[in-house]
């Protein structure tokens, strides 16, 4: 039976044995119950006697499945089945058959996690949607709301901060891993693409996984490591080294889950591919401890104790329905550290067993390490023969020895040849629009064959190569850089020198990094309209360090010195072409003068951090929000009423089908063919009609959606706007 | 059927290797049980070694020498035993004998290097760029010009035939039996031969079978009796694995007949065994991460445990051996340094290796220790580069590294394959190309692909760079282009090495790039022709046809007429080029094969300031024909598409179903085989808008030639196109 990724859940539904619930097509959602058959049956379940899998019918895509239960010191009282759907959000008894509650939720349920949050006193199930995060307590009351900055992908809970409490971690689609504790964010973790998975691991660490392929770990605020996958082999990069860049991979993780898969009380981190791999890595440093293939893409992973053996074993589920299960080692095993035990099969719908036991490390590991340091030896080897024909080389350069054009197709150069790179700001052209200019010179008479660039986060793919037709080849070379969000970027430039015909060049390595407010230009005199919109707040800083801040976080041409005992500067921000400006009085009194509330705010947020100022009073005024902001809360009004009328009038003519069906037979009973006709064609009829008010109402839905993303988007920017 | 369980064990790495350049020698006397491994590599390098007692025993090893040893062939006395080592080097042949004295030093004063050499008693075969040339005691005794280059050369064994049969192998899909300086007859194969070997080492019974490899990974055999050869079975390279670069015979599975032993350029070890009708079943495959140059079966570390021994292009000398593993670790000769000291030095290090075999972890300290060494050293060198920076009038020079790269047409899928290789592990390979392609997925390729934005203004019509992974020597990378578009695509590969250089290599995208050479001709076809007349030289109208059409040699063949044929691998259409001095013809079936090179022609003869007269003859029934032959694999594309979009709501009807009997037996035959359909599916990216385009070209060019611009009427085509049946089509061609 196929399996819908990421919906993939175990729960001891009726307190003592295990069964696994997943999502799978047609809006249902399969147990499979190996141990205790199912016994009541009836509304939403359906399913055959003493069969070991059942099915609820939910009638409507299905979006998330968790398990878990209100009362976490004793269990035994069952778990309960949460699903979640784009419009509803149900908590369900398996064992009793029944609707625990049944919510409707507005901005859906994309993601779920249940347990304590801080210092709230019950357990709660905790979805999160379009952009907010709602959490309900046993009985269906809300007892938890905030909003975040976009679509919510993945929850988790995690004592975060180590204060005995738990923090709710938030992925969503805006790259960033927000940290809340109760309703305040605590922290916030810029990544490259969207969150898929979180999970907690041990120590309170977490795991998470990005769309790109990335998967890493955190401890707190720092990232202990993360790894690129594309395809099979793996680029480990721990902090502190530079060679790692991003791009889209062939793969993306499916499902992330924590697991001491090889006991030694730690926690590793499991990931599941969408091309049906999936591997055990370390907590510290992501080395892989063991990997397996499954047919198709990974849905899911779970650990329980699944075989009632008493082991806890970890499942992993593939889309098509295939299981395969891992013992953990025992511990006197783990000192040995090698196999792990394939469990029973348990493929619902579906043939195929576990293979009996496998091998934790390669066995070659000693082969190949042999081989590996041969390569390091080969490599040093060649390295020093490079400098010593460099040597030999330099020696021979006499007017009898290498002729010019051999010296230029070897690529040889002075050996003084240093690149510079300078950065400038573009307003742009009709054509192009306004960008940061890369300038990259050589010192020489060399030329700049061809440069590479490695950025996160500003190009379509981890690189930008720039390779200008021979004519165009030069000493210089500039490069446009188009940064849509204001995050600093750390540039690594492969530099290919050279001359014109050189068939060999030398590659200069360098990075440059991008100030986060790059795409602001310094103004002098402004002939911008004054903003509307402003905030101020009051600081205990000199201004020197302002000044300096300031220095470092736009790209000036030329550093920025005050000279009045207030501070005052313009920018003009290149993307929407309205000017900030950044007033600062010898008191403390800081204005910032902008119309783009969110720029503000990243102007705060930044300015906060670089001070270390934990917390700071702020008076906003922002009329073009605002303006924004009834605006949408009057069209949320409308829609609101437009789908209530749809949905009467949707009601109306379900009434009418009904009635048309049962005259329609009727009428077929008694030979009446021609009034069946009728009826059958009215009922065409209204069935289109029916379909067409569907279509509008899926679209007042849309626009609804929107909306309101749209405001919980004002909030979450007005709530940075504190310090 | 016995499985067959081999573990990889390396000996050592030498320099470089070339295919071919590893031998195996024969076990001398009954002391001796196992054979010695002789190899040969690009620094010059001959060395022989042994194992003894699970240690590396270095018999002989000679100094480096400047010029690149790029092959290694056994030789001995008449019907004696072969243990006489010879060596190309450029032009010269040396030989050695099994202790390592050097007997022989010929120079053979060919201006080309020696691309394959046999030795046969006292006879010496020598086959350089074009020339085959044999030798009988260092004396010139035959001579051979062949058409298109050589890939390999051997004799048959001459106790078994009558006189000295030389078989020639050369690009041109050819086998050419050669006597004394008369060619007897020449034999075509599937595809450009690459290494050739005598049946069983022996020639079979006969002691005319010959076993070919071709560069697109086919295997043949070949009976080439004196006067009439014949084709014994050829194996297809359907999976499209690499090409072969060494074959051996060797009972391996020790039941008493010979397996064939292939290696292949991506690295693919295979076993084949022979069905009860004689043909090859493969019965076992490895891969390894490079490309094996070479390959031979035989007994070197352990008596009693066969395995095969196989060097690698980056010159690791490795064996795949039968012995279980943990009885097969090999100490190597290394400077002794006490090894207690080590790992009291570095506790933590040996611990990561608990559980490994004592002689193992002996040697990783070892080798740990050298690394060091050479780390320390490697620092103070850098620092002087540096330090060189400073000064001025200075130069950075660093030698050019090598690639060994391969540009080869794969016929299964009409793209081309290209594979790079470096010595050392690869850091980036930055792509160009200024016309336009496609890059493909290849399966085996691992390295992390970005694309990056291109500006055709600048001539750029793709730039990709691949960042390979750790350890990563050899790349592969897919290539579809388009017929008519023509230019280069440029590679710039970046080593893992300091200081950092990146080396540029260049491959050509001809106009007609999806033609391949065959030797066949269907006369019943209808024909287009153009003709040409002017004032040319035979070798000029030969570069053209070698810069439009690939598988050309440089040179002009002898003769003074010369006709080549080819086909398309997309459509199969054929072309004959008919040319000498001041005129050509090339006859087609395909309208649009005759217009991609009236284009270019005229374009290349004005370049050079060449008149030409140019005069066609287009025949009206070819167009129909070609959509003929266009028919079933568009049809075949068509429904492909039609069943996979079905697969998953049948699918989910099979699910909410317990019988799903009632559907109609093309469902059900959809649903059974939809795994395989979606893998044909994916496999096959955009070849319906491939064809689809190559279906518009042949419109636009019917009416090109009849003086027509018929571009607007394309989007009616498409109408077509999209309720496509061929009559339609056919009608809509000819209505316009």
């Amino acid at each position: 039976m196929k399996i819908n990724p990421r919906m993939v859940s175990l729960g001891y539904f009726d307190g003592k044995h295990p069964s696994l619930a997943c999502a799978t097509t047609g809006g249902k959602v399969f147990i499979h119950s190996p141990h205790a058959p199912q016994e009541i049956y009836g509304g939403r379940l359906e399913g055959k006697g003493n069969s070991s899998i059942s099915l609820l019918n939910i009638n409507q895509s299905i979006s998330a499945v968790i398990s878990g239960s209100f009362n976490e010191e004793d269990r035994s009282s069952g778990d309960t089945l949460f699903i979640g759907t784009p419009t509803n959000f149900l908590a369900y008894n398996v064992h009793s058959n029944t609707d625990l509650f049944y919510k409707e939720t507005a901005d859906g349920s994309n993601a779920l996690v249940i347990g304590k949050l801080g210092g709230l006193e019950k357990t709660m199930v905790i979805a999160g949607g379009n952009c907010s995060l709602q959490g309900f307590d046993k009985d269906g009351e809300e007892g938890f709301w905030t909003v975040t900055g976009d679509n919510v992908r993945s929850l988790e809970l995690v004592d975060f901060n180590n204060d005995n409490q738990n923090e709710l971690i938030v992925g969503s689609e805006d790259f960033d891993i927000r940290v809340f504790q109760e309703d305040a964010i605590l922290a916030e973790l810029s990544e490259t693409d969207v969150i898929l998975d979180l999970c907690r691991m041990s120590d309170n660490k977490f795991g998470y996984s990005l769309n790109n392929g990335t998967v890493g770990v955190y401890d707190k605020n720092t990232r202990l490591w993360r790894i690129k996958v594309s395809k099979v082999l793996y680029i480990i990069t721990l902090p502190l080294t530079f060679n790692y860049f991003f791009q889209k991979s062939k793969n993306h993780p499916t499902s992330l889950h924590s697991f001491d898969l090889n006991g030694d009380g730690v926690d590793e981190l499991i990931t599941g591919w969408s091309n049906g791999k999936f591997d055990v890595r370390t907590d510290k440093a992501g080395e892989v401890i063991y990997k397996d293939n499954m047919k198709t893409a990974v849905a899911g992973i779970v650990h329980g104790n699944y075989k009632m053996d008493g082991n806890e074993c970890l499942i992993i589920a593939s889309t098509e329905g295939e299981l395969k299960g891992f013992n953990q080692i025992s511990p006197e095993n783990a000192s040995r550290g090698i196999a792990v035990d394939g469990i029973t099969s348990a493929t619902p719908g579906g043939g195929g067993g576990f293979g009996g036991s496998k091998s934790l490390q390669d066995t070659n590991t000693e082969q190949e390490a042999l081989r590996e340091l041969t390569q390091r030896k080969q490599n040093l080897l060649l390295e020093l023969r490079n400098y010593e024909e460099n040597l030999k080389a330099s020696k021979m350069i006499r007017p009898s020895g290498l002729g010019e054009l051999d010296q230029k197709e070897m690529g040889i150069i002075p050996a003084d040849t240093t690149i510079q790179t300078s950065l400038t700001i573009s307003a742009g052209t009709t054509h192009v629009g306004p960008h940061v200019n890369l300038i990259i010179s050589t010192s020489n008479e060399t030329i700049v064959r061809s440069a590479i660039i490695f950025a996160e986060g500003i190009f379509e793919n981890e690189c930008h190569v720039s390779h200008p037709p021979k004519q165009k080849i030069g000493q210089e070379m500039s490069i446009s850089l188009f940064p849509n969000k204001d995050f600093p970027i750390d540039l690594h430039l492969k530099v290919f020198v050279g001359y014109k015909s050189s068939t060999q060049f030398h590659v200069f390595e360098l990075s440059r990094q991008l100030p986060k407010f790059s795409m602001y230009a310094l103004i002098t005199k402004t002939d911008l309209p004054e903003p509307a919109g402003h905030v101020t707040f009051k600081i205990h800083e000199r201004i020197n360090r302002i000044v300096l801040w300031i220095n470092q976080n736009f790209l000036l041409s030329e550093d920025f010195k005050c000279d009045g005992p207030d501070l005052n500067i313009n920018f003009q921000a290149l993307r929407t072409l309205g000017a900030v400006s950044f007033t600062m009085t010898g008191r403390g009194e800081v204005t910032i003068r902008t119309n783009d509330m969110d720029v503000a705010a990243d102007l705060i947020q930044t300015l906060c951090t670089f001070l270390n100022i934990e917390d700071l009073q702020v008076t906003a005024d922002f009329p073009e929000e605002m303006e924004k902001l009834g605006n949408i809360l009057s069209k949320v009004d409308e829609f609101h009423a437009a789908g209530q009328k749809l949905t009467a009038e949707m009601a109306d003519h379900s009434n009418i089908i009904k009635n048309l069906i049962v005259r329609a037979e009727d009428a077929r009973l008694l030979g009446d063919i021609k009034s069946m006709r009728k009826n059958y064609m009215d009922l065409f009829n209204f069935n289109k009609d029916l379909i067409n008010g569907y279509k509008v109402r899926s679209t007042n839905h849309t626009e609804l959606l929107n909306c309101l993303k749209q405001l919980n988007q004002i909030i979450q920017k007005a709530g940075k706007l504190r310090g | 059927m016995m499985e067959l369980n081999l573990s990889r064990l390396d000996y050592l790495q030498t320099g470089t290797t070339s295919p071919n350049s590893m031998q195996l020698l024969p076990a001398t006397g009954k002391k001796e049980q196992t054979n010695k491994v002789a190899v040969a590599d690009h620094s010059g390098v001959v060395q022989c070694f042994g194992i003894k007692k699970k240690e590396l025993q270095s018999v002989f090893k000679t100094l480096p020498s400047q010029v690149k040893l790029t092959r290694m062939e056994l030789g001995g006395p008449p019907g004696g035993i072969r243990d006489r080592i010879f060596v190309c080097a450029h032009s010269e042949i040396r030989g050695f004998s099994k202790k390592g004295k050097q007997f022989l030093t010929f120079e053979t004063n060919l201006t080309d290097p020696i691309k394959a050499v046999y030795v046969e008693g006292g006879e010496l075969l020598v086959g350089s760029n074009y020339i085959y040339n044999r030798y009988t005691d260092c004396t010139d005794s035959a001579y051979y010009l062949c058409p298109d280059r050589i890939s390999d050369v051997l004799c048959l064994p001459p106790d078994k035939t009558d006189g000295l049969l030389s078989v020639v192998a050369c690009e041109d899909k050819m086998l050419r039996m050669i006597q004394d300086s008369e060619m007897i007859y020449e034999f075509e194969i599937g595809g450009s031969p690459s290494t050739t070997k005598l049946y069983e080492g022996t020639g079979g019974e006969e002691g005319d079978e010959v076993i070919y490899g071709t560069r697109d990974g086919k295997l043949g055999l070949a009976q080439l009796s004196r006067l009439l050869p014949s084709q014994k079975w050829e194996v297809s390279n359907d999976k499209q694995h690499g090409g072969i670069l060494s074959l051996d015979h060797y009972d391996i599975y020790a039941d008493g007949i010979q397996e064939l032993i292939v290696s292949r350029d991506d690295g693919m070890i295979e076993i084949y065994g022979y069905d009860e009708n004689d043909e090859p079943i493969l019965r076992h495959h490895q891969t390894f991460a490079e490309s094996v140059t070479s390959i031979r079966g035989g007994v070197v570390s352990a008596p009693g445990y066969d395995e095969l021994v196989c060097t690698t292009y980056s010159g690791w000398v490795s064996s795949l051996t039968t012995e279980p593993e943990s009885s097969s670790k090999i100490k190597t000769s290394m400077p002794s340094t006490p090894v207690s000291s080590h790992s009291s030095a570095e506790p933590v290090k040996a611990e990561q290796y608990v559980g490994i075999n004592h002689d193992t972890l002996e040697r990783i300290v070892r080798i740990k220790d050298e690394i060091e060494e050479l780390q320390n050293k490697v620092a103070v060198e850098r620092e002087r580069y540096q330090s060189m920076a400073a000064q001025g009038n200075s130069i950075s020079a660093v030698p050019h590294f090598q690639v060994n790269n391969k540009w080869r047409l794969s016929r299964a899928d009409a793209s081309y394959i290209l594979s790079i290789e470096v010595h050392t592990a690869i850091d980036f390979i930055l792509l160009q190309s200024d016309v336009p392609v496609d890059l493909l997925d290849v399966d085996r390729n691992q390295a992390v692909v970005s694309y990056s934005a291109t500006s055709v203004e600048d001539g750029n019509y793709l730039l990709t760079t691949y960042r390979c992974q750790a350890n990563a020597t050899r790349i592969e990378i897919k290539v579809r282009s388009i017929e008519g578009q023509y230019g280069r695509l440029t590679a710039y590969i970046a080593p893992r090495l300091h200081p950092k250089v990146c080396c540029v290599n260049e491959f050509p995208i001809k106009p007609l790039s999806l033609h391949e050479r065959t030797h066949k001709w269907d006369d019943t076809r209808p024909s287009n022709s153009l003709s040409l007349r002017g004032q040319f030289s035979l070798a000029e109208v030969h570069s053209w046809i070698a810069f439009c059409l690939p598988d050309v040699p440089d040179r002009a063949p002898p003769g003074e007429k010369i006709t080549m044929t080819f086909a398309s691998t997309f459509l199969n259409t054929q072309l004959e080029c008919c040319y000498s001095a001041g005129e050509a013809v090339f006859t087609s079936d395909s309208v649009s094969t005759i217009s991609i090179l009236k284009d270019v022609l005229s374009k290349e003869a004005t370049n050079k300031k060449i008149r030409l007269d140019m005069s066609y003859d287009i025949s009206d029934s070819s167009v129909p024909h070609v959509l003929e032959l266009i028919h079933p694999l568009l049809e075949e594309q068509l429904t492909l598409a039609k069943n996979v979009q079905l697969i998953d709501a049948l699918k989910d009807l099979q699910v909410h179903e317990t019988d799903v009997s009632f559907l109609s037996d093309d469902y059900k035959g959809i649903l059974e085989n939809a795994d395989e359909l979606k893998e044909k599916y994916q496999r096959q990216p955009c070849y319906l808008q491939r064809l689809y385009g190559i279906i518009t070209d042949l419109f636009i060019d019917k009416y090109k030639f009849k003086g027509q611009n018929s571009k607007n009427k394309v989007p009616a085509l498409m109408e077509v196109l999209d309720n496509y049946s061929l009559e339609s089509l056919i009608a809509f061609f000819s209505r316009n």
